[in-house]
């Protein structure tokens, strides 16, 4: 990460404007203790409290790691129930990143905050067809599979 | 902006300023040896 990820400028200006850098020893007692990390590196997004809503282990090239920061701070806003800011996180990811790892969890990550800010199965029937349609064999498609009964329960 | 990543290196002032200006934190934990 010192040698390749951190020094790119995008990454630089991404993690210094986006969110608030804090960086320890893996063995720093209680900080890391309190994470229980297990392997390094290991990183990830905290929110004003401490608690934990994202984390990622090991080497991350610079598109991978904005992309999962991007995914982490939409977690922590869908987790707080605000939805129109994670939205805007994972279309981000959708639209920017489309070929990192974390776009899968982003749509799947979509249609639960679609659902939970309207009471609205659609967007969880969605968010499965265009996972299936697009990432068949990926694990987020699976876990988003029931939603395809959507259709069914609701007729 | 130029430079390098400009890291804290105390949880509580990452905290603070969490707090001050609205922002999730990225924590790093990095292998020190």
């Amino acid at each position: 990460m010192d040698a390749v990820t951190y020094p790119n400028e995008e990454v630089r200006d991404f993690i210094n404007t986006k969110v608030i850098p804090l960086r320890i020893p893996a063995d720093q007692k209680p900080t890391a203790g309190d994470y229980d990390i297990q392997w390094v590196p290991a990183v990830m997004i905290v929110d004003q409290n401490g608690k934990e809503h994202h984390r990622t282990i090991g080497f991350m090239p610079p598109d991978e790691l904005i992309a999962s920061i991007l995914l982490g701070v939409g977690n922590a806003h869908c987790n707080h129930g605000r939805f129109s800011a994670a939205l805007e996180c994972y279309k981000q990811i959708i639209n920017q990143y489309p070929r990192s790892h974390s776009v899968q969890e982003a749509i799947f990550q979509t249609g639960v905050s679609r659902y939970k800010s309207t009471n609205n199965p659609e967007p969880l029937m969605e968010a499965y067809e265009k996972l299936y349609e697009e990432y068949p064999d990926d694990r987020w498609t699976k876990r988003a599979s029931p939603s395809r009964l959507i259709p069914l329960i609701m007729e | 902006m130029g430079g390098e990543i400009k890291w804290e290196t105390e949880f509580d002032t990452a905290l603070t300023r969490a707090k001050n200006e609205g922002k999730l934190i990225f924590l790093d934990c990095y292998n020190p040896y």
